[in-house]
């Protein structure tokens, strides 16, 4: 794998994710602009959606084209390739990161090549393309501005759409101050950087002899790439040199050129708050016969890195993923730490689902930790990607796998064990409510409690009021039974003939959801307590078979199964 | 070809995946139906293009032939520049306007470094999202759409289509006696950027001034309206 081998440039530290995290929480400053930034970040965000009208008729839509292109992506694969070849491209696969590394060098060293403009692209952070290209000689210069201030920088992104969001304005001033030797002057604002940055680079620009692109959408039917950014370097990297290498990977194939503009708007909405970016560009190749500009060769390389394998799992929803980066604004978790916590490319949401995936859970076994179940990140994902719930999967991978610790996995089978006897679930909590109730009754509060110092450290455990939350629950079902009972009884009253009223509605029926009012039916409440824990997952999940709950053939002792719970949405407690 | 990183991949992608022949694919794709598009800001199409480019930080003007419009660009040009020189592609279109009515005689070709203005045809004008939308090629080198400080953009009123959808097919209608082209770019505003602290800054790469003028029949209150749409639009949003 790329990043055993010590080939791949961006070391990872995910496995230290805990202490990443304790030390991205010391600098007072940066832990201010993160909040400000997921603050403003929400308001652009929904202002935008809000705008677009039918943005959920929309993400439907997108989300069955992005399915049915990973269905049948054989068949578009090869589409895409075809058309690709007839353009005049050479097509390139790359198992992993360092067949995609070395295509590229070999590419540039054919061609003489010393100097690289490159736009941004995740693909080649991934497999650590810049260092690789660096170690051979190459000078390569990332162009996107925040891609630029980090490299100058020496760090990673922070963000897979804002990489330099983590800097302030005063540190990339005095980093330009140190990197551009342009002698004396101000840089007071935003804009003098800006206008520095664009001076250097458009020199690079137009020297570079080889431009390096990612891809947003490969489109089958065409064989065109598409390419979306803000600031028109990507474009300048097509245009200008002679070269052009497009690295992308190989789930971003949709079948037309509607489907790369219909998940255009879920994208820039969902990125920036945009209802489109300044430059959406569309290329197919090498320059026409009577073109005066253009590259003359053009290379587009597909990286695999895993991906066919998750394909083939239970975690291909995460294929879909655009890239827009809305899960990261929206984590909580994400806004307190930071991206570099994460410890490789990809951080937030998307990256601790893909980080494990992509490179090993052992090595990232804390980011699918990383998480409340708050569930913003599925429910601003435009490509509606489960995230929680694929969060939850790796967590029962790692239980399963034996990677967490050996106490959990105990402290979870004693759950698990005392869920499956709900009689003795009910006694034991019962007891430990009431317990609590009476210790805690007088001050309203605890300020610690053995077993809950994680908890108790940060903030006080309020006391319990005295009755468990089941009996209470199982009161008021009581109560409603009763009266649906005499109403029951006063109805056949009034119609001496025709059936008796069904005592018990049909049990698997849900119509609680008419009308827009949610009214829980007394039906559902029956299964309640057989219902494993839905934080605690203790149901065994075979790889593949999507969504089968009610196939049958699952173990009886785990209803339903994580995956199993049909309707996706959050629930609304918490 | 055996035993290729390519058919590697290949291979474990068909395993990934229930067989399907291609009729039934297409079949399937086709029933998943078109995407919903934005809602437009006016129901004249002229005036929710003009508001949709004034909302992406562009600059418009109004012109009801190519008279006005050449007028319309030395009006530009004056006002930035005190100069009336520019470069534009070889578009039959620009070759083809009386350019000397105005006084502006424009080099036609592609843009070199240090020039400050340039001047493209658009394709197409995209209601949706106040988008234009060029093709690569001789009549419009694509260093002419990055290359120049301010760049402006005739397009016709005929030219404008509603949505995204509408642009497809015209390029689909297009370009079948021509050949795809090389590049199609949608170009919607200003090059910016937000990548120090998110404060948005005009100019990151490209042109730091976007202009599109409107030729043709326009509704005369077009402008106005939309000047007034796109500022009630602003304050809603931002």
């Amino acid at each position: 794998m790329a990043s055993s081998d010590g080939c791949t440039s961006l070391k990872q530290t995910s496995n230290t994710f805990l202490d990443n995290a304790h030390e991205a929480l010391q600098d007072a400053g940066k832990v201010e602009r993160r909040n400000l930034m997921a603050y403003y970040m929400h308001i652009v965000r929904d202002a935008a959606v809000d705008q677009f009208g039918h943005f959920e008729d929309l993400r439907q839509h997108v989300k069955q084209v992005k399915q049915h292109s990973l269905e049948h992506l054989e068949y578009y694969l090869n589409q895409f390739e075809q058309a690709a070849l007839q353009n005049g491209n050479h097509v390139h696969f790359a198992e992993d990161g360092d067949q995609l590394n070395s295509i590229v060098l070999d590419i540039c060293q054919q061609h003489s090549a010393r100097r690289i403009a490159k736009g941004k692209s995740m693909v080649t952070e991934e497999t650590g393309l810049n260092d690789y290209l660096k170690r051979a000689g190459m000078k390569v210069v990332e162009t996107d501005l925040g891609e630029y201030i980090i490299q100058q920088a020496g760090e990673t992104p922070s963000h897979i759409v804002g990489p330099a969001l983590h800097k302030s304005a005063a540190e990339v001033r005095e980093l330009f101050f140190a990197k551009h030797d342009l002698g004396e002057r101000e840089l007071a604002d935003t804009g003098e950087m800006v206008s520095e940055a664009r001076r250097v680079l458009r020199e690079h620009f137009l020297k570079a002899e080889v431009g390096i692109i990612g891809a947003n959408a490969l489109i089958a039917e065409n064989g065109y790439s598409m390419l979306v950014t803000n600031e028109g370097n990507g474009d300048l990297c097509a245009n200008l040199p002679n070269v052009l290498i497009v690295c992308t990977t190989l789930d971003r194939v949709v079948p037309r050129s509607e489907d790369a503009t219909a998940m255009l708007r879920l994208l820039v909405r969902s990125a920036t708050g945009q209802p489109q970016t300044c430059y959406t560009s569309f290329y197919s190749g090498p320059r026409r016969e009577h073109d005066i500009d253009g590259p003359l060769e053009t290379h587009i390389v597909l990286l695999d890195n895993r991906r066919t394998e998750i394909l083939a799992s239970d975690y291909r929803e995460m294929l879909q993923c655009i890239r827009c980066g809305a899960c990261l604004n929206h984590c909580p978790i994400y806004a307190g730490v930071g991206g570099h916590a994460y410890g490789w490319v990809y951080p937030g949401p998307m990256g601790s689902v893909l980080t494990p995936l992509l490179t090993s859970l052992e090595q990232s076994k804390a980011l699918p930790n990383a998480c409340t179940s708050c569930g913003r990140c599925a429910e601003v994902c435009p490509a509606d990607i489960p995230l929680p719930d694929l969060l939850r999967d790796l967590r029962h991978d790692e239980t399963r796998q034996k990677l967490s610790s050996s106490r959990w996995r105990l402290g979870m089978r004693l759950h698990a064990w005392l869920a499956r006897h709900p009689t003795l679930y009910h006694a034991v909590t019962g007891l430990g409510i009431f317990t609590l109730h009476l210790l805690g009754r007088r001050k309203g509060s605890f300020a610690s409690l053995p077993l809950a110092a994680g908890w108790t450290s940060q903030r006080d455990f309020p006391a319990p009021e005295g009755k468990t939350f089941m009996h209470q629950y199982s009161a008021m079902h009581r109560e409603e039974k009763a009266r649906e009972h005499k109403a029951a009884q006063a109805l056949e009253q009034n119609t001496k003939a025709g059936p008796a009223a069904p005592r018990r509605t049909a049990q698997g029926r849900t119509p609680a959801r008419r009308n827009g009012t949610e009214r829980i039916e007394p039906s559902l409440r029956v299964d309640w307590p057989r219902k494993p824990d839905p934080r605690k997952p203790s149901g065994t999940r075979p790889r593949r078979e999507g969504d089968d709950s009610a196939s049958g053939k699952k173990p009886a002792a785990h209803p339903g199964g994580p995956r199993g719970k049909k309707p996706r949405r959050r629930p609304d407690h918490d | 070809m055996t035993d290729s990183p390519r058919s590697r991949i290949f291979a474990r992608v068909s395993r990934a995946q229930n067989e399907a022949d291609a009729t039934t694919i297409q079949r399937e794709l086709e029933a998943l139906g078109s995407a919903p598009t934005a809602d437009l800001p006016a129901a004249d199409i002229s005036t929710a293009f003009l508001t949709n480019v004034l909302k992406n930080q562009g600059t418009v003007d109004c012109a009801a032939n190519r008279s006005s419009a050449v007028k319309s660009v030395a009006d530009y040009l004056y006002r930035h520049f005190r100069s009336h020189r520019l470069v534009a592609g070889n578009d039959p279109h620009l070759a083809a306007m009386p350019w000397r009515e105005a006084g502006v005689l424009p080099r036609f070709g592609g843009v070199e470094p240090g020039e400050a203005v340039s001047l493209s045809y658009a394709l197409l004008g995209v209601a949706e999202t106040g988008a234009i939308v060029t093709v690569t090629g001789k009549a419009n080198p694509a260093a002419n759409n990055l290359l120049s400080e301010h760049h402006l953009v005739m397009v016709d009123s005929t030219r404008l289509v509603r949505d995204m959808e509408g642009a497809w097919e015209r390029i689909r209608r297009e370009t079948v006696k021509s050949g795809w082209p090389r590049g199609i770019n949608f170009i919607a505003g200003p090059s910016s950027t937000a990548d120090i602290e998110g404060k948005l800054v005009y100019g990151a790469h490209g042109p730091r001034q976007w202009h599109v003028i409107l030729i043709g029949d326009v509704p005369a209150t077009a402008l106005e309206e939309a000047r007034a749409l796109a500022g009630q639009l602003n304050q809603g949003t931002s």
